[in-house]
């Protein structure tokens, strides 16, 4: 199985190169197949295998081979049903049952990975002309002479800082004085829940009237007139310091005052779904825990410390991992409110980089190498965070 | 109880009702703003309440539209005169009153056709506007210049721009025949009306509608199969949906975008649906529900010869409705919020989605605040509409994805 799988993804490999070999490879697929059956001897995967077959086929919009073998598959079953066994039964339907889900996600997400890699060693691959192969060329351009995507992995880093500690902390005050038995509890909850579920496009458009420089709301409220927030690429950090004599650059500046608007207009929109999530785990949390504290005279502060906070941590350290994920796809609001990227590119984020290369530079390999690189961040900090953090996250037994 | 409580109560309260408020306060502004006229919303203090909010306005909206058309929607028919009142203490110079013509317009067959009449009645000016063009319009915009020797006046329906111009103050409508929903809704209308928003909303709920259906019954399917089937292959397959797990969605943009022109897809609805109809969370929430399940329900119905399909359609999907809804809502949030993928895979605005469409009109709108923020309450009005209706399968759907 494992052998006709890699020989589909060839296929599949072969198909975005020339497109007769696509034919030939499938060819070669079904030979295989038909050689593994009549060898194992196994009549009941036959059925299994021209579905997986099939499925492949419907990601690729071959509909009549789509068809033709739906068809073959009930007439087999309708000619088989009676004398089949039990065990051929469930392994017939069960092909049947998950053939177009596994065929969707080998075509439009396992397979394109793969492709994603074999295009980052690509050089320049676009449409027109001819790209050949460029070994870690990309890789190298990248990770040593590319500043701005330094300066986009710097943004995500700020943002992964700033908005998932203070998101958490805040969402688990919320939550925690929602749950202190609160009237009108349904409606805060539905008011804090609220910009979660509207739309980063239509909430960005209003964050960048509430911020714009002379008629923006903030700047009323704040006594700033004129203030041009998104087009502000002073880091945070130096405008800080820069009264004490000390001047920051680079990295160190910190976030850009542009890109923390930003990231406040983030938490805005996800603290709604950070206090639901933390709301479900305060309540999982069985009432007798506080009781007991209570008799021994703890104060209300010791049980959130001592109680509260370790029981919930299941549920932090899964927002926080969603947090750091969700860092790297930051692409809406920054698209809505600083379309260039900002000044000086001081609001690039790794996902409207990578579709500055791609689609504005068309660029295909380039991006693909991001991707890649990004891919194995996330891969690497998820690991990094599990064995970190997890260790001490306090499971309930 | 006691006072301490009290106050820890009262906190508590505070608290809330700040965080409320702030979580609140951009749905305020962007609904104020959708109602405002151009000059109200570009005031450096805040307007609070829009003019277009005030009662006592719709009623002179609705006889102003009434005159023109229809009450609700108004317009500028052929043949009917709409006449505007300017109270003034006294009688003083002439106003002067003409229909701007259209900037690079060389003439304007409103401004040409209609005959404009003033008087002065007691203690008002009288200005009638009457349509002789042979045409109807639906808005009838007027400019009336006057004199700033009067120590007071007052339009019947306030003007919508006030300006400086030497001797004069000149007042500004961009409609004056609005009618009562005209005049609420004039930025809604006037943005519905520049851009294709019908079809977007079509396409929108026509992608994510699609995507949550399919999606629901090809994840609900393929969960079954692996929650309660044993089949040969089946540790390989849930291999496959681990993988997927890991992939995160920046590694698919460039690939799939590349298979789709290959397919000559861009620009279809294939595009925007395909792609993501099998959907790994929706496997994985479900085959939980159906491990959740009494194992004995199935080898029950197994008993009485059910097949395998019988199972899943008669016994799990009902069982599984919380389970479907979830997702159904995610898919269909997801969907609908969408703003990259459709970015990527078209560019034509007969395919846009609304925020894909939202998105151009941002670019295209420049400082029209009214407009834009009229169409951003337009775009996220189905899902919020959805939400209050929905509200607990929303709130729990949320909440079971974290715990797990």
């Amino acid at each position: 199985m494992t052998v006709l799988l890699i020989l589909v993804r060839l296929a599949v490999m072969l198909e975005l190169l020339p497109h007769w070999a696509y034919g030939l490879g499938a060819a070669l697929l079904v030979g295989t197949t038909l050689e593994a059956i009549l060898r194992t001897f196994r009549p009941a995967l036959l059925p299994g295998l021209i579905l997986l077959l099939a499925g492949i086929g419907l990601g690729y919009n071959l509909a009549p081979a789509v068809v033709l073998a739906l068809v073959g598959v009930g007439a087999l079953y309708w000619a088989w049903a009676p004398q089949m066994s039990e065990r051929e039964q469930a392994s017939f339907w069960g092909w049947l049952l998950v053939w177009p889900a596994v065929g969707l996600l080998l075509v439009w997400q396992i397979i394109p990975s793969l492709y994603a890699l074999w295009l980052s060693f690509l050089d320049r691959f676009n449409f027109i002309g001819q790209s050949r192969f460029a070994g870690l060329l990309n890789y190298e351009i990248l990770l040593t002479r590319d500043p701005l995507f330094w300066k986009a992995m710097g943004n995500t880093f700020w943002f992964v800082i700033f908005t998932v500690p203070l998101g958490i902390l805040l969402a688990t005050l919320v939550a925690i004085l929602l749950n202190e038995r609160v009237r009108l509890l349904g409606f805060f909850r539905t008011l804090y829940f609220l910009p979660y579920i509207t739309a980063l496009t239509a909430a960005a458009a209003v964050w960048d009237w509430i911020y714009h420089p002379e008629f923006g709301f903030l700047n009323w409220v704040l006594g700033t007139p004129g203030l041009d927030w998104l087009s502000t690429p002073q880091g945070i950090f130096a405008l800080a310091l820069a009264p004490l004599g000390l001047e920051l650059r680079g990295f160190w500046a910190g976030p850009s005052v542009a890109f923390v608007a930003i990231m406040v207009m983030s938490l805005w929109h996800l603290l709604g779904y950070q206090v639901v999530v933390i709301l479900a785990g305060l309540q999982n949390i069985p009432k007798e825990y506080y009781e007991a504290a209570q008799l021994d005279g703890a104060s209300w502060w010791q049980q959130q410390r001592y109680i509260t906070w370790p029981l919930l941590s299941p549920t932090t350290f899964f927002l926080s991992t969603l947090g750091l994920i969700g860092a790297f796809q930051v692409f809406t609001q920054v698209l809505i409110m600083t379309p260039t990227g900002g000044v000086l590119q001081d609001t690039l984020t790794i996902t409207l980089y990578l579709y500055n290369k791609g689609f504005r530079d068309s660029d295909f390999s380039y991006a693909s190498a991001i991707a890649v690189v990004v891919f194995i961040v996330i891969l690497a900090l998820t690991v990094a965070q599990q064995r970190i953090l997890e260790r001490r996250v306090t499971y309930e037994t | 109880m006691t006072l301490p409580y009290a106050l820890s109560r009262l906190l508590i309260y505070l608290v809330l009702s700040v965080g409320a408020i702030a979580m609140a306060f951009p749905f305020y502004w962007m609904l104020a703003t959708s109602l405002k006229s151009p000059q109200e919303a570009q005031q450096a203090r805040p307007i609070w309440v829009p003019e277009r909010l005030k009662p006592a306005n719709w009623r002179v909206a609705a006889q102003l539209g009434a005159a023109g058309g229809s009450p609700l929607w108004g317009g500028y028919q052929n043949g009917r005169s709409v006449t505007l009142r300017i109270f003034t203490d006294r009688m003083g110079p002439e106003p002067q009153v003409f229909i701007p013509t259209a900037v690079g317009a060389f003439s304007d067959p409103r401004a040409e056709g209609t005959q404009i009449r003033t008087r002065y009645q007691e203690d008002h000016w009288e200005i009638t506007f009457t349509n002789a063009s042979g045409e109807s319009f639906r808005l009838l915009p007027a400019v009336v210049l006057l004199s700033k020797s009067y120590p007071s006046y007052r339009p019947e329906l306030p003007p919508d721009a006030v300006r400086s111009s030497g001797d004069d103050w000149r007042l500004e409508w961009v409609n004056l025949a609005p009618g009562a929903l005209g005049y609420v809704f004039h930025n809604y209308r006037e943005a519905w009306l520049a851009a294709p928003f019908g079809r977007y909303f079509f396409n929108s709920f026509f992608t994510a509608g699609t995507q949550v259906l399919v999606g629901l019954l090809l994840a609900a399917m393929a969960a079954f199969a692996l929650a309660r089937i044993e089949f040969p292959g089946k540790n390989l397959v849930w291999l496959v949906i681990l993988a997927t797990l890991m992939i995160p969605g920046e590694v698919l943009l460039i690939p799939n975008y590349i298979l789709l022109s290959r397919l000559e897809w861009i620009n279809t609805y294939y595009a925007l649906v395909v792609p993501w109809l099998a959907s790994v969370f929706g496997i994985f929430l479900l085959r939980q529900f159906y491990l959740s399940l009494p194992r004995d329900l199935f080898d029950a119905a197994r008993i009485d010869g059910a097949s395998y399909w019988t199972q899943l359609v008669r016994i799990a999907l009902p069982l599984s409705i919380p389970g479907l809804v979830t997702y159904g809502i995610f898919t269909f949030l997801g969907a609908y919020n969408a703003l990259l993928w459709p970015l990527i895979v078209t560019d034509r605005p007969e395919m846009y989605t609304i925020q894909r469409g939202l998105q151009v009109f941002i670019g295209e709108a420049g400082s029209d605040y009214g407009a834009l923020m009229a169409a951003s309450t337009l775009a996220i009005l189905p899902i919020v509409l959805g939400y209050f209706l929905a509200q607990r399968q929303f709130i729990q759907g949320v909440a079971r994805s974290g715990i797990k």
